[in-house]
């Protein structure tokens, strides 16, 4: 037995490279993704609305942990393929982002007045110049603090991806702990690392507020 | 050929009838204002007019092309007909030049280099040539308006529709939005208007309209119609809003 030491907190810091691929890899399918929805929900087309909102609520009603479990022990048993925990882990994280940034942004969205579509619409302008110009930047204007406060959510959640065994910042303090019988300061330190992560995120996402309260 | 034919239009919102049949002719070069109490139809029928509404029945003719949601070059359509509202609707997140110039360049009606010429032009003739850097929101409502107008004006359009244009502007600043609108109307703009400013419709226009449970009740010069109205329905308007 050996006490924690300075080369756990090295390699607890090192699996938190992995949580940051995990986050990344999350954005980025899971904002494309989400905008997709976002713009579903929003669409003249009944179907598309009707898709997007069932996507948003299936995956909005299951926990994370259901996704994780789905991908990586379901697909073997319903399909009969074996995935590899990166790519099960990244299929999960992406479609919990795309309903969540999808349904933030169907709210930035639908704040922006009717009436600015009209006036593009007025001036000879197609749908889509419409959203890229007009409604579009002002959206997302309102979307950026809650689309932040999200990042820290998905920071903090990607810590359920250690349960099927993935090496990343909780799942590693699970080793160190084993290895020393210190949780209570592993554990510890981990949370440090987590806060300290997310806190430059909070920050951020509440000076964008302050900045940005739709006044403009 | 009228510029404008409007025939037998009729529209419902709801089991609400709106617009109950009405006709009307505008020539090139005209000055029309509606007049008429609110609910009276007034601003549906102009929204018509750009298909921003469809009509139930009837037919709407703009330079002999029938107006629908789904003419097949509605956007080309809506380039030649400006619209300016009465909630001005600038885009708060452009600064007063791109306001202006981001419809001609998106679509194709001007290049790049003449994007600043062209905002520069049309605010002038809006009396704004200084704010052509300045954000929305740090303008006046008469000016916002005034930037609304310019930037209709930019589309070059061939027919100008203002609905209520000064209704949401504090008095003291609605004179230089109705000076803007009278210098457009002598160098020969083809305007529709609906207003509640009895005195702008009694000087500019060339023909009062008066509409009435979404019908044209009653129309003609301002001079007869102001003067001698033929319905007691007019009659009691024009009193009402002396």
């Amino acid at each position: 037995m050996r006490s924690f030491s300075f080369i756990d907190f090295v390699s607890l810091l090192s699996a938190l490279r992995w949580t940051v691929v995990l986050v990344v890899l999350a954005l980025g399918f899971g904002a494309p993704l989400g905008l997709g929805l976002a713009t579903g929900r929003i669409s003249r087309l009944a179907p598309l609305r009707w898709i997007s909102a069932a996507a948003i609520q299936v995956i909005q009603g299951v926990p994370l942990l259901g996704l994780l479990f789905f991908f990586y022990f379901g697909m073997p048993v319903f399909l009969g393929i074996q995935v590899p925990a990166l790519v099960a882990v990244t299929v999960a994280y992406t479609l919990y982002t795309a309903a969540f940034l999808g349904e933030i942004w169907r709210g930035g969205l639908e704040a922006v007045k009717q009436a600015q579509w009209e006036a593009g619409a007025c001036l000879g302008l197609s749908r889509w110049q419409q959203f890229r110009h007009i409604v579009g930047p002002q959206a997302l204007r309102l979307s950026l603090p809650p689309t932040v406060g999200f990042l820290v959510q998905l920071v903090k959640g990607t810590s359920l991806a250690s349960i099927i065994g993935f090496v990343e910042l909780a799942r590693a303090g699970q080793v160190v702990s084993a290895a020393t019988f210190q949780p209570l300061l592993t554990y510890a330190v981990v949370a440090a690392i987590y806060f300290a992560t997310c806190l430059p995120l909070t920050l951020w996402s509440r000076s964008l507020e302050a900045r940005l309260d739709g006044s403009r | 050929m009228a510029l404008v034919e409007i025939r037998d239009v009729h529209k419902k919102f709801g089991r609400t009838d709106v617009l109950n049949g009405v006709s009307l002719d505008v020539e090139e070069g005209e000055i029309v204002t509606i007049i008429g109490r609110s609910g009276s139809g007034k601003s549906t029928l102009l929204r018509c007019i750009n298909a921003l509404e469809t009509v139930d029945a009837g037919e709407i003719h703009v330079e002999g092309q029938r107006v629908h949601a789904r003419m097949p070059d509605l956007r080309q359509f809506r380039q030649r007909v400006g619209i300016v509202f009465q909630a001005f609707n600038l885009f708060s997140h452009l600064k007063v030049e791109r306001n202006i110039t981001l419809a001609p360049l998106l679509t194709g009606r001007i290049g790049k280099s003449e994007a600043r010429p062209l905002a520069l032009d049309v605010l002038a003739r809006v009396g704004l040539a200084d704010k052509i850097d300045a954000w929305p929101e740090q303008l006046s409502g008469g000016q916002q308006q005034r930037v609304a107008i310019a930037r209709c004006l930019a589309m070059a359009p061939h027919l100008m529709l203002f609905d209520e244009v000064t209704s949401a502007l504090d008095p003291e600043l609605v004179g230089e939005v109705l000076k803007v609108m009278e210098a457009m109307a002598r160098q020969g703009m083809t305007m529709i208007l609906v207003t509640h400013e009895m005195g702008f419709a009694r000087n500019v226009a060339d023909r009062i309209v008066f509409m009435h449970q979404g019908r044209v009740w009653e129309q003609g010069p301002p001079s007869k119609l102001f003067v001698r109205p033929e319905t007691p329905e007019l009659a009691s308007f024009i009193a009402s809003v002396k």
